[in-house]
């Protein structure tokens, strides 16, 4: 017997999927997130649930896992002092930035807090060119004196970043040795390795975050494997990279950075999961909580990647975080979740970035909230049911609601008290669909093609909405709400991305090149993918960021297996005008221009045969939806006016191809569904609840 | 005939509007090949409603923005709004017409459902050079007028019904140093059919009438909310003077003197008694000096708040015909950028007397040169087109933040980019120890940034400022320390140069700029000595700037506050 399990720390929850890897039968589980160490909860839940279920321990096999811990280091500040070591003269690559104001007008805008305070940002005589040719050679002595400061001024981790070391890791790896000479007890990072592209800023920033974290997260991981091996399986345990790739824990404490959008990563591959439902494998993934949403791309399966994004950003403006150059699923979040605070502005109504989070959280709480949210309106409109919040842990406070609604939105303007609730449903439902047509109308990509997959504790509550602003037609509500990436966890297989800069036209003669490369590349895949411990058929998949020869930023292509051949030169340039015209359209550029990779990339992954689809059980047995109508209450929509009754339907209770239509509400623990008039929704064999619009 | 449109849809057009400017500014930088453009930010973006008004903005550069939203108007004197057609493009350069000089680019596209015009989306673009007598089109000394200086397009349709007119790609062609320039106008007009597919989307999901109210809705409500905003700043006359170095080697500075009026129906700025316009490539044309009054009073009053026409009809200037602030064509204009600092901080001064808690003390300056390389092999022309950035001025309960722009806005270089694509070395980029202005709350810290040539010789354009007079403080608060530029040759040593001159670089020559630091705000004396330990340690301020500006004394390994001797020279500084 081999079991598998899934954990997906949540900022309240921590949820658990035990799979038995023979059979697919699963077993879910949830216990409350221990914030201070959440690898506590992690072990105590998973040792419950074997407990309950009557397995032995010594058959998990594999504990896959997602986790905030990186994140929350970084955000939290609560990593260990960390120094940065660069070229001389470039001290304050990490204070400069890249200078750009997040808000024009406001002079009240600072800088994030530097990960790296100024008097450990230490530097050495070396340098090299942008070719990799070097200029000056490494002052050993320097990097002594330097390493000797370090380990004085008490830093457990450091990360070295010298210009153009891109192109030549040599001094990084020189400097590197030092230090682990001088002072062995410094986790050393180098730009070289953690992120190996172009632009100083970026680079360092992604180098230190990784060294920032790497204390912390490697600390973490020796917790929860010795956790497992006193369970009585040791090196089993798995963890969710922002790339949606699993990856060893060695591999992690050499990479702790490529873990910071662990938990959102693994929620998009879950949503990548319901393609079968859906009919299709083009998906928008739409995670909407407590105080953000979420939304992603998936075209043929395959989630949108970036090479780029920040952490720490003031209200998710651009440019006001800490940037980092890694593969990461590419999510687009913006403050529009359940707590976001609503308000009267200018005759219209504003919905966030501003949420009043759990804490004092929306009015109907009774937490000591005191501005209309979300939420509140959500409850208003008839969407929630007082009592049974959270499954009827929770009672909510509907006067309250609607007081605050009426006071804060309505009166001033002159709404009635629905108008007002359902203008700040519709509103927050047109932030999330401007953001998922930013990431597809904006990348060349009809959302009309796509099935909308929402979850989180909010996602259900405004998918439909959300999908008939998109005008998507298809909408899959994943059964199983609230565990929903656990369970997806146990489907993912391990995923590596390396990358190399090297700027090389794209002409016959470069291809001996190019392919001396990718052979590199696809041999230093190769390595981790022997050390994972996976068994399974190998994937690999070569791209190249790629310009016209005199722009600055590059658009990823997808290359043919290689090695190449002279000819192959016109496939690839080929290649890239097609990607190039369907983002910015035929009319862009000119054909004949001549065009360079800049970044190599290679993507290796094994899709082992041990993960399956497992089926939830499908209850019932070709009832009637009616067997799990638990009664009626009003509510508005927007083609009615008013509020009007509406049935109210048990999740839990629904069978197997049970079909009903809208207006219609379905309760489960964590979250409601509501699907508006004119929506046609059937139960699948799964569990799942497969929603179509009209036509 | 007047649609009425509900909170709900106005929210949801407002919200469109602001997001489809935002994604015409990505999709420009993203496209756009010139390193002013995809590195250095320098671009803009907005929507217009039918009638030429301006209803969105990105958040770009001020100076552009402010001046954008004039352009439409001006622009359909040549093509009236009857004339055009989907697919149309008109462009304009001139200093009048747009934002002041001639490499800021503008682009109008009208938008249109089936056969209506609903609007125009429009944005502006920094060319890396568009002709004229130096690299990079923003020589200041040795420029008597504006026809030294690059290529000027009155109104021009580039693009007719979709097709470009390759004649007019041609002419530009032809007098710009740098082919990239191409590339960025291609980029332009993808960015505006990217923005005008936005609006199209809104007019056919809401209706034309409905649309066309909502944005007359947003301009109205925004002026009505800013009328407000001015309503609470206390009313009268504030007046405030400062002066720009120079024009030049060798010449007098110019005096920036103004009078601002806070009153029942707005705000009036009016420099009479101003300097006279220069022969030299720096006179501010009335368009762009009007842009930064606007981010002056828009960030003392709703900062926030987008910036539309209803915004901007409650804010007026006034500047004399023939004053540099408002000059005559053909005044030249190349180096105009390096005024906004000027602009924005003597209203700054004025508007504190008004607001003592909403305004900023005197920023750093920042940097903006060009040089120009040819290599001898291959005659390719590259430019290092320079943004040096320093930081800003402190106000009242805090520090200045350090290396940030402002009031303009924009992005520095990257050292890896600017040497893989030029034949320089950037040797150093650093803040200046002791260099902020001393205060209660100190300002930002001077930036520095030494480039060596690696090329035989090279042609520079320097231009910047504050080598001659302080960035103010405030309340009390100290001036920051002057800037300075230096070229260090390997057979003269190093020497100071003029902050505005051109000068001939040979190889192994290091250029080192370095900018004034930002004034303080508040008497140095009030600072919390434990703050200036923290700055004394993090290398910001000198054990001696310790004592000197702060009469904070410290000893010891490691260093802490002698509290008594501190308190001692703090009560002989006060009586001094």
């Amino acid at each position: 017997m081999a079991l598998t399990v899934g954990i997906d720390v949540g900022g309240t929850f921590t949820d658990f999927a035990l799979m038995d890897d023979r059979t697919g039968a699963l077993r879910l589980g949830k216990v409350l997130t221990s914030a201070d160490d959440p690898s506590r909860a992690v072990l105590a839940g998973l040792r419950t649930l074997l407990a309950e279920g009557g397995f032995d321990a010594r058959d998990l096999a594999h504990a896959v896992h997602a986790t905030t811990i990186a994140t929350n280091t970084v955000i939290q500040r609560k990593g260990l002092p960390t120094a940065l070591l660069t070229t001389e003269g470039f001290r304050d690559v990490l204070l400069i930035g890249r200078q750009r104001r997040f808000e024009l007008y406001d002079n009240s805008i600072g800088k994030p807090r530097p990960i790296v305070p100024r008097e450990l940002c230490f530097e050495v005589p070396e340098r090299l060119m942008w070719d990799g040719s070097v200029r000056r050679p490494l002052d050993e002595d320097a990097v002594r004196t330097a390493a000797l400061a370090i380990r004085a001024s008490g830093a457990a981790g450091l990360g070295i970043c010298f210009l153009h070391s891109y192109a030549n890791p040599a001094h990084e790896r020189r400097a590197r040795d030092i230090v682990r000479e001088v002072a062995p007890e410094v986790l050393v990072s180098i730009s070289s390795e953690v992120s190996p592209v172009y632009r100083e800023y970026e680079r360092a920033s992604t180098t230190v975050l990784n060294a920032y974290v790497m204390p912390v997260v490697s600390a973490y991981i020796g917790r929860i494997e010795d956790g497992l091996a006193e369970m009585g399986r040791r090196r089993s345990l798995y963890i969710m990279q922002s790339n949606g790739g699993i990856a060893s824990g060695d591999y992690v404490r050499r990479h702790p950075i490529r873990i910071i959008e662990s938990g959102p990563a693994a929620g998009v591959l879950t949503a990548a999961r319901y393609a079968e439902a859906a009919g299709t494998s083009n998906l928008i993934s739409f995670d909407m909580g407590g105080t953000t949403a979420k939304v992603c791309l998936i075209e043929n399966g395959r989630p949108g990647m970036t090479e780029t994004f920040e952490v720490d950003m003031i209200n998710l403006k651009p440019n006001s975080g800490i940037p980092m150059n890694i593969p990461a699923i590419d999510l687009v979040e913006i403050g529009a979740g359940g707590g976001s605070i609503a308000r009267a502005e200018m005759g219209g109504i504003k919905v966030g970035p501003i949420s009043a989070g759990s804490s004092p959280g929306p009015i109907c709480y009774g937490l000591g909230g005191r501005e209309p949210t979300v939420t509140d309106a959500n409850l208003v409109l008839g969407y929630l049911n007082p009592d049974y919040f959270l499954g009827g842990t929770m009672a909510l406070d509907l006067d309250a609601a609607r007081a605050g609604i009426m006071e804060r939105v309505a009166t001033p303007l002159g709404m009635t008290l629905e108008e007002a609730a359902w203008g700040i449903y519709e509103v927050v439902s047109t932030q999330m669909a401007q953001a998922a047509r930013a990431v597809s109308i904006g990348k060349g990509r009809d959302p009309r093609h796509f099935a909308l997959i929402p979850f989180g504790g909010a996602g259900p509550l405004h998918g439909a909405e959300l999908a008939r602003q998109l005008g998507c037609g298809r909408v899959v509500f994943p059964k199983g709400a609230g565990v929903e990436t656990a369970i997806g966890l146990l489907m993912a297989d391990p995923a590596f991305d390396v990358a190399r800069t090297s700027i090389l036209a794209l002409k016959p003669e470069n291809l001996p090149r190019i392919n001396e490369l990718l052979a590199g590349l696809a041999a230093d895949t190769g390595r981790e993918l022997d050390a994972c411990g996976v068994d399974g058929e190998r994937h690999l998949v070569a791209s190249c960021d790629m310009r016209f020869v005199g722009q600055g930023y590059e658009l990823t292509v997808e290359l043919p297996a290689g090695p190449y051949r002279a000819e192959d030169a016109e496939t690839i340039r080929q290649a890239f005008l097609r990607t190039y015209a369907a983002t910015y359209g035929e009319r862009a550029f000119d054909p004949k221009a001549p065009i360079e990779g800049v970044l190599w990339r290679m993507a290796a992954s094994i899709r082992t045969p041990r993960l399956t689809h497992p089926d939830l059980p499908a209850d019932g047995t070709g009832a009637g939806a009616g067997v799990a109508l638990k009664g009626r209450r009003p509510a508005y929509f927007r083609d009615r006016r008013r509020a009007e009754p509406c049935d109210v339907y048990d999740r839990y209770l629904l069978p197997a191809g049970a079909r009903f239509t809208g207006p219609a509400i379905v309760e489960e623990r964590e979250s409601t569904i509501v699907l508006p008039p004119g929506a046609a929704a059937q139960v699948d064999a799964k569990g799942n609840l497969v929603v179509d619009f009209g036509g | 005939m007047s649609a009425h449109v509900d909170p709900v849809t106005f929210s949801v057009i407002w919200g469109g509007l602001v997001s489809a400017s935002a994604e015409m500014g990505a999709t420009l930088q993203r496209t756009a090949y010139s390193s002013a453009v995809r590195e250095g930010t320098d671009f803009s973006t907005g929507m217009f409603d039918a009638d030429g008004n301006m209803v969105s903005q990105g958040d770009y550069s001020p100076g552009h923005l402010g001046s954008m939203a004039y352009t439409v108007g001006k622009m359909l004197a040549y093509y009236p709004a009857h004339t055009l057609r989907p697919g149309d493009a008109m462009i304009s350069n001139d200093p009048g017409i747009g934002s002041g000089h001639l490499p800021d680019m503008y682009m109008v596209c009208p938008v249109f459902l089936d056969e209506t015009l609903i609007g125009f989306a429009v944005n502006i673009a920094h060319q890396i050079d568009i002709g004229g007598s130096g690299a990079g089109s923003q020589v200041v000394d040795g420029i008597l007028d504006n026809y030294q200086e690059g290529i000027r397009f009155l109104p021009t349709m580039l693009y007719r019904a979709g097709e470009p007119n390759e004649e007019i790609f041609r002419i530009i062609e032809a007098n710009v140093r740098m082919p990239e320039v191409i590339g960025d106008m291609r980029a332009q007009y993808i960015a505006n059919q990217a923005g005008g597919a936005r609006m199209q989307a809104l007019a056919r999901t809401y209706g034309i009438p409905v649309l066309r109210q909502a944005m007359r809705d947003l301009i109205d409500r925004s002026e009505v909310q800013m009328r407000e905003a001015i309503g609470r700043l206390k009313p009268g006359t504030y007046r405030f003077e400062d002066q720009l170095d120079d024009v030049g080697p060798g010449t007098a500075p110019v005096l920036a003197k103004v009078a601002v009026t806070i009153g029942e129906d707005g705000v009036t700025v009016d420099w009479t008694g101003s300097g006279p316009q220069r022969e030299a490539g720096l006179n501010s044309y009335l368009s762009y000096t009007n842009a930064y009054a606007l981010a002056a009073v828009k960030s003392v009053t709703l900062p926030l708040l987008p910036q539309n026409a209803g915004t901007m009809r409650m804010i007026r200037t006034i500047a004399p015909e023939g004053c540099f602030f408002n000059p005559r064509r053909p005044a030249p204009c190349g180096g105009r950028a390096t005024v906004s600092h000027r602009i924005y901080e003597v209203i700054m001064g004025a508007l504190a007397q008004a607001a003592p808690d909403k305004v900023i003390a005197a920023n750093s300056h920042f940097f903006n040169p060009n040089i120009g390389f040819q290599d001898a092999q291959t005659g390719r022309i590259s430019i290092v087109w320079e943004t040096i950035i320093g930081g800003v001025g402190a106000r009242h309960g805090a520090d200045g933040a350090e290396a940030l722009a402002s009031p303009w806005n924009g992005t520095n270089m990257p050292a890896e980019m600017q040497e893989m694509k030029c034949p320089i070395l950037v040797e150093r980029v650093e803040l200046i120890p002791d260099s902020a202005g001393a205060g209660k709350w100190r300002g930002g810290s001077g930036m520095r940034k030494d480039m060596r040539m690696l090329a035989p010789d090279g042609n520079f354009y320097n231009l910047g400022d504050r080598h001659l007079f302080q960035p103010y403080g405030l309340a009390g608060g100290r001036p920051g320390a002057l800037g300075r530029t230096l070229i260090v040759s390997p057979t003269q040593g190093g020497r100071e140069v003029h902050s505005k001159g051109n000068y001939r670089l040979a190889e192994n020559d290091v250029v080192s700029w370095q900018t004034a630091g930002a004034g303080g705000y508040g008497d140095p004396l009030e600072r919390d000595p434990e703050a200036v330990l923290r700055d004394v340690r993090a290398r910001f301020v000198s054990v001696e700037g310790a004592r000197r500006d702060y009469g904070v004394v410290l000893a010891g390994a490691p260093l802490a506050i002698d509290a008594e001797a501190t308190a001692a020279l703090r009560r002989s500084m006060r009586a001094a």
